[in-house]
């Protein structure tokens, strides 16, 4: 029996997906949250559930390591791949953001540094408005940029803004919207069509029943 | 040892090398062989997707700028137009040469071998239908059993968007959500364009338009399109019923989403995927236009495949493989006669079969299949138990389960 391989990033997101999952009956028993296993199965055998990075998701899809991930739309924004994007999950919802002290005329400044773990991201939005930049690629408290002078300000993911707030800083501009994605290797879809499609109308019909 | 895995390679290289040269030459096609160099101008001059700064340079003495062959089709093209006309209106050539692009990842090979071919001839549903045929049936050869063959149209997407003045960043920005089939966003963007409601509601369609060939064209039914697009369409179908003549019905995918990925590419394209391998391995269409850039018009149908895929394909089926026998026949002595004759058909369609009296239970390879062979019954076993009548009845069950290919029964 073929599985379908599923990638996703341990967290709020997997746990959201799994519940969709489970009100279309499909359930994975040995799952607890203090487990550290990276391979699950469901209990019917057909789903081999992968957790991997989040960066990693649409590189496992690309390749064919998975058939199916589930993986936030600014992973796919700051570096696209080869792969479907059939749904959004409407879950993980957040803003992608420009943030910096108060007051910042982030339109006015003929050069910006940018501080950032989407640098690509960020530097296609202000070439888009024809800001010069220097980007200086970060992988985490990103809200320390600014506050030791290292970068003007910050492009990141804001949810709730409360990390922001406490260190004295604010969204100046909001670049997009983001939310969690379904992405399919375009050969599983080819040779797996139907198992695929299965699996999207599981997901589909947790959505709905949550709305 | 890494020396006897390098062997390895290169031994599985050759063979599919010679499955596909074989194959193809049942079809009737001619070896042909290009130059290693040709003129940075031959390809300066047209319209293909392959990127100036992929292209190996080489200067010669007298200061002329030659590239190392980026490609087979479109020099064999040109040399085809330079016989200037005395040609006979079909040519079935196939090759097998390295290409070379440089790659902007680091362990990526810069020279690739590529075996394909190309069958020059007027535009027909019958031509086309039986490249791709030709592209499922080599695929075959090599081993996969699960072959889907994508059928998409090159001008498509093209003609749909042709009068609607879009700039060069909203034609990238739609081909790329056509392409993720990112159907969440693609309606919000159409949304943005000031652009023909029915034209929108088919682009808006257009990621949908994919799956078994009959739902699509069904799907097609209700959408309202210009009548080059509907010509298109019909072209397509056409082509498909012969397909389906082949016996090639469930390899077949049709994917209006699919965009022209070689910039010369003008009517019916195609990619194959095989089980278990996440890239395609094999990319083809019709490129009738391509002759006209160098002045005449010899249209041509064709398909390549990258051998090193079709290596790391084939490797990966065998190690995900569960059996390694597809069938164990068990008989009583009585029955010895009948079970040598059902191993010798069986073994004949390609299947991998062991066969053992029963009186010696011996400690076998696991088998997908066994077969008991008594003197009362024949019976398949599998999860349950089949009894059977004669050889057909077999084979019917079988193929019903395993899902061998349609044409080889």
């Amino acid at each position: 029996m073929d599985y379908l391989t599923v990638a996703m990033a341990k967290g709020r997101t997997a746990d959201r997906a799994m519940d969709f999952l489970e009100k279309s009956d499909v359930r994975f028993s040995d799952f607890t949250d203090e487990s550290r296993k990276l391979v699950i199965y469901d209990d019917k055998q057909t789903i081999k559930l992968i957790f991997v990075k989040a960066v990693d998701v649409p590189v496992y899809v690309e390749n064919g390591a998975a058939d199916v991930g589930i993986v936030g739309k600014d992973v796919m924004m700051e570096d696209p791949r080869d792969v479907y994007e059939l749904l959004d999950l409407g879950i993980g919802r957040c803003k992608l953001a420009v943030a910096g002290f108060p007051g910042t005329p982030v339109d006015e400044m003929p050069f910006l540094t940018v501080a950032s773990k989407y640098p690509a991201v960020a530097k296609e939005y202000f070439d888009k408005k024809g800001i010069r930049t220097e980007m200086i690629k970060l992988n985490g408290s990103i809200e320390l940029a600014p506050l030791i002078g290292m970068s003007d300000v910050i492009v990141d993911i804001v949810e709730t803004g409360t990390t922001l707030k406490e260190n004295g800083l604010v969204v100046l501009q909001e670049i997009a919207e983001v939310s969690a994605r379904l992405i399919v290797n375009k050969a599983s879809y080819a040779t797996k069509t139907a198992d695929i499609q299965q699996f999207i109308k599981d997901m589909r019909e947790g959505l709905e029943v949550r709305a | 040892m890494y020396s006897e895995i390098l062997a390895n390679e290169h031994e599985k290289h050759e063979k599919i090398i010679g499955t596909l040269s074989k194959r193809f030459t049942t079809y009737g096609y001619k070896r042909i062989k290009t130059s290693a160099f040709e003129r940075y101008d031959l390809y300066s001059n047209v319209r293909t997707s392959i990127n100036q700064n992929e292209m190996i340079k080489v200067i010669d003495y007298t200061g002329e700028v030659l590239v190392l062959r980026p490609d087979v089709t479109i020099p064999l093209t040109q040399q085809l137009v330079q016989l200037n006309g005395n040609l006979p209106e079909e040519m079935r050539f196939y090759y097998v040469q390295e290409v070379f692009r440089q790659t902007f990842q680091e362990n990526e090979k810069i020279g690739k071998t590529q075996a394909g071919v190309e069958y020059y001839c007027p535009s027909s549903p019958e031509a086309d239908a039986e490249t791709i045929m030709l592209a499922c049936h080599a695929l075959r050869d090599v081993g996969f059993s699960d072959v889907k063959i994508e059928i998409g149209y090159a001008g498509f997407f093209t003609e749909l968007i042709a009068d609607l003045q879009l700039t060069c960043e909203q034609t990238a920005k739609l081909k790329t959500l056509i392409q993720a089939k990112n159907i969440v966003e693609i309606g919000p963007f159409l949304e943005q364009l000031s652009i023909d409601q029915t034209v929108k509601e088919v682009l808006e369609q257009l990621p949908l338009l994919y799956g078994a060939p009959a739902h699509v064209f069904e799907r097609l039914l209700n959408l309202q399109v210009s009548d080059s697009v509907q010509q298109a369409i019909e072209y397509l179908q056409e082509t498909y019923k012969i397909v389906e003549l082949y016996g090639l019905k469930k390899h077949i995918v049709i994917d209006l989403g699919l965009i022209n990925h070689m910039g010369y590419y003008s009517g019916i394209i195609f990619q194959g995927y095989v089980e278990n391998f996440g890239k395609p391995v094999l990319m083809g269409g019709r490129y009738d236009a391509l002759s006209e850039e160098f002045g005449i018009k010899l249209p041509a149908v064709g398909f390549a495949c990258e051998i090193d895929s079709l290596v790391k394909a084939a490797t990966h089926k065998e190690l995900t493989e569960r059996y390694s026998i597809d069938i164990t026949v068990f008989y009583e002595e009585s029955r010895m006669k009948y079970a040598i004759d059902i191993t010798n058909e069986l073994r004949e369609r390609e299947y991998r079969v062991i066969s053992k009296p029963m009186k010696h239970p011996l400690q076998i390879q696991d088998s997908l299949y066994t077969i008991h062979l008594t003197q009362q019954q024949n019976q398949l076993i599998e999860e349950e138990t089949t009894e059977f009548v004669d050889f057909k009845h077999l084979l019917d069950l079988i193929v019903r389960k395993k899902g061998v290919p349609e044409w080889t029964i």
